[in-house]
């Protein structure tokens, strides 16, 4: 249709978006079915006049401006006819069942479903990146768009799985419903915050977004930084904060940090090797509540009366696995998602699981180590070969703080004794016990 | 055939539930889900092409009220939801613009009761869950201005006792003479800015009331546009002030109301499935969503949505997803399974006498309605995301 070109002087026809309903009027166009000729400018449309459509009146219409229409682009070139396999998670956990599928057959449909973008990195660097000056771009080392290409599946980014019904074999997203011959579930744990922890007022490091806004917030130069929780994320981001140039103090509820892991010996290494980079450790220390000061840093509230002020504060006190997927869908539940030692079958027929998410015997275990191994005999079971099953073994713990590396092996359990083997001012080995056989021995 | 015979939803428990309250002691769980069914199955069977064309099935509503179907989910009544849920289902089993009349109804009721207003929960509400008075809601648009998805549209402005409310809302149903419905507003303070919200309920008479365009279906639920100009809201008037706490409170239970319209347009789907098993089997058997599926999907599915509607006001962030899941998935449900009825009735379905092909324009309303199964799936997907601090502006160290 040929609109008549404006002659009034006042610039091109506008155009203007109906709130209510979405209708566009096009003053070129006009309304002629309301007796507004084509041409009719929005400002001389009489008050009572309505939306055509829905009939709100001029006061609820907003200036639009046309952007340029977006043809569709074809999401995936992938042909989806069968379910086929459907990956929950686009963390190390699910990219290494994609590749561990992908090694043995190129044909079987696999849908990988993401809440993030689906970035491929190596999260064990995120907390060290800092101090070696790394950016999200050098952290990424490939898209999920690109590893979705390079292994001929469908990657479903910004997706969340809500609701799965295992006896129908159909998985509920965010962005539609999938059927599958075979689930995995590998979407990770979250960071476990006290309720006393208000979530705007302090950054976790969990992933590579969360990594990256905090990256943000910080790129602008040296600031005083506050980390809740000596575990081992707490320990290692202190002093890769510190590292980069931030004045660091880290709270621990114990006089030493990482009190679960270490032997007092080890944990007074730790602490000197974090204080001589900078890191102010406060001990004995919860953290009772955050509030925003008129200066805009952040009051930490502790338990014994007295406050610091910090201006960034990054929460490491811990993860935890969601559950209402998997205690929707009827499946065991404890402490993780509960796995078959041997096949990491779940409670749910054709369901898997791997990485952060799952739990054997109790105990999550949330290391990078095994999860190849995980990977490589899910995509075994799914493809129908033989296997000789998962072996799980307890993974070597490795402290990643350079000021004070420390590596611990076999299963450590906290309440019991540690000895000593060797302690001289450039190494403490101590191992512990049971029954005469060693169970645990560590090297710092 | 057998094993869909054995996965019909016959099964009408309802979960467990207080008892009726003394005041209506007529009103069992079995006694009003038994009327609600008769009602179903005779008169409104027979009125559905009409009320689809255009009849406001009013006298019917009031039948339904009578039956105690329009109550049994407020406190007064025992708080049963489930119940509450069946009766709709039944309804929408035979017309869905019922089902959806039904709910318009049980939300309204349930603004009034939680609204606490002495004015509001006498009289007034013992008429409305009786079904000798009608009012629906006006909330479609508020719901999405708190997700986020569009600016609000009725605005508020403080005057001594109350407060004046302008603005124009399009289509709201179950509404008209001498009815009422809850609507939100918006109001303005300094700067022009939004302060807070008001609920209110709004008598059609204090209103312009202007016809909308014809719907392609379900034109018997008095839809109107609404336009107020300056009207006044006085204390007697409010439900809630500030609104977000109350909806955040009720959001719960307002969309899992819902789902009993989505269930009946699936399980009407389903028997017209089973109508033609005997004559059309040998070749149904060849398409997709056979009985048997629909069957089981609508079962496990109502078995969740009992579950859920025994606690209501669960104010769990987790509760709340579960209820938008179980939402969407009565959605897409009601949309298979009335395209599949079409298809295995064949042309027979296709006539414009036909109920499936109604119910086909029924399931798409409960898919397009606030909310919508788009809505649903926005609001999930941020329900799920981590609250992460904003990145400062300016550096302070």
């Amino acid at each position: 249709m040929s609109l008549p070109e404006p002659t009034d002087g006042l610039g091109p026809w506008q155009l203007f978006l109906c709130r209510a309903c979405g209708l566009i009027y096009d003053e070129g166009e006009g309304d002629p079915d309301s007796g507004l000729p084509p041409g009719t400018r929005f400002a001389d449309i009489p008050d009572d006049w309505a939306c055509p459509i829905c009939g709100v009146t001029k006061s609820d219409f907003e200036p639009y401006q046309r952007r340029a229409p977006v043809a569709p682009v074809p999401a995936s070139l992938v042909p989806q006819r069968r379910p086929g396999v459907v990956i929950v998670g686009g963390g190390i956990g699910g990219w290494s069942v994609a590749e561990a599928i992908r090694a043995e057959d190129a044909e079987l449909p696999i849908t990988l479903v993401s809440a993030c973008d689906g970035s491929l990195y190596h999260k064990p660097e995120l907390s060290v990146a800092l101090g070696r000056g790394l950016t999200p771009d050098a952290l990424r080392r490939e898209t999920g768009a690109a590893a979705a290409a390079r292994l001929s599946l469908r990657l479903m980014a910004d997706t969340v799985a809500v609701g799965l019904s295992p006896e129908r074999h159909a998985l509920r997203t965010t962005r539609g419903t999938l059927p599958y011959t075979h689930l995995v579930l590998a979407h990770g744990a979250r960071p476990a915050l006290p309720d006393c922890l208000d979530p705007a007022l302090c950054w976790r490091v969990n992933d590579l977004a969360g990594w990256s806004s905090l990256h943000a917030e910080l790129a602008r130069g040296p600031r005083t930084v506050a980390v809740i929780g000596a575990g081992m994320v707490g320990c290692e981001l202190a002093e890769d904060l510190a590292r980069a140039g931030h004045a660091v103090t880290l709270l621990g509820a114990k006089a030493l940090p990482l009190p679960e892991l270490l032997p007092e010996q080890a944990g007074r290494r730790l602490l000197a090797g974090l204080e001589g980079v900078g890191v102010r450790y406060r001990g004995a220390s919860l953290v009772s509540g955050l509030s925003r000061r008129p200066d805009g840093t952040v009051a930490l509230a502790l338990s014994d009366g007295t406050s610091l002020a910090a201006a960034t504060v990054i929460a490491a006190t811990g993860l935890a696995t969601p559950s209402r997927l998997v205690r929707g869908a009827g499946l065991a539940f404890d402490r993780g998602i509960v796995v078959d030692p041997a096949t990491l079958r779940t409670s749910g027929p054709d369901i898997f699981g791997l990485g952060d998410c799952i739990s054997i015997a109790g105990r999550p275990c949330r290391f990078i180590e095994p999860i190849a191994r995980q990977a490589a005999v899910i995509a075994d079971a799914i493809l129908g070969r033989a296997h000789p099953g998962y072996a799980h073994a307890a993974p070597v713990i490795r402290l990643k703080t350079r000021s004070a590396p420390i590596a611990l092996h076999g299963t450590p359990v906290a309440d019991r004794p540690w000895h000593v083997v060797e302690e001289s001012e450039h190494r403490l080995a101590m191992e512990q016990r049971q029954g005469g056989e060693i169970t645990a021995w560590l090297a710092a | 055939m057998s094993s869909a015979l054995a996965l019909r939803p016959a099964d009408d428990s309802v979960g467990p539930v207080p008892p009726a309250t003394p005041n209506r002691p007529d009103w069992t769980d079995e006694a009003v889900l038994a009327g609600a069914k008769a009602i179903a199955d005779g008169p409104l069977s027979a009125a559905a092409a009409e009320i689809d064309r255009g009849a406001y099935p009013l006298e019917i509503l009031g039948r339904l009220g009578g039956a105690g179907a329009l109550a049994v989910h407020l406190d007064r009544h025992g708080g049963r939801f489930g119940l509450s849920v069946a009766a709709m289902q039944a309804a929408s089993r035979a017309c869905g613009a019922t089902g959806f009349l039904m709910w318009c109804h049980d939300v309204c009721g349930l603004y009034l009761e939680q609204s606490g207003n002495p004015a509001l929960t006498g009289a007034v509400l013992d008429d409305h869950a009786a079904g000798r008075s009608f009012g629906g809601t006006a909330l479609s648009n508020p719901m999405k201005a708190f997700a986020g998805i569009e600016p609000i549209l009725l605005r508020a402005r403080r005057v001594p006792g109350g407060y004046r409310v302008s603005g124009m809302l399009p289509w709201v149903s179950h509404i008209g003479p001498g009815q009422y419905c809850g609507a939100i507003a918006g109001v303005v303070g300094a700067n022009d800015t939004i302060s807070h919200e008001i609920m209110f309920v709004l008598a059609c008479d204090r209103a312009e009331l202007r016809p909308c365009p014809h719907f392609s279906g379900m034109e018997g639920t008095s839809t109107w546009g609404v336009r107020l100009d300056d009207l006044f809201v006085g204390h007697d008037d409010l439900i809630a002030d500030p609104a977000r706490p109350f909806i955040g409170r009720i959001r719960g239970a307002f969309i899992l109301l819902q789902c009993g319209m989505g269930l009946g347009v699936a399980e009407g789907s389903l028997n017209a499935m089973l109508a033609v098993e005997e004559t059309l089997g040998h070749v149904n058997q060849f398409l997709d969503d056979r009985p048997d599926a629909i069957a089981a999907e609508l079962a496990e599915l109502r078995a969740r949505v009992m579950r859920l509607a025994e606690t209501p006001y669960d104010g769990a962030t987790d509760y709340l997803i579960d209820v938008l899941d179980a939402r969407a998935q009565v959605s897409e449900l009601a949309l298979r399974a009335s395209q599949s009825a079409l298809l295995h009735q064949g042309a027979r379905g296709y006539l414009m006498s036909a109920a499936p092909q109604r119910r086909i324009r029924e399931a798409h309303f409960v898919a397009i309605v606030t909310p919508a199964i788009k809505h649903l799936r926005w609001e999930m997907a941020r329900l799920s995301r981590e609250t992460l601090p904003t990145v400062t502006e300016g550096s302070r160290a």
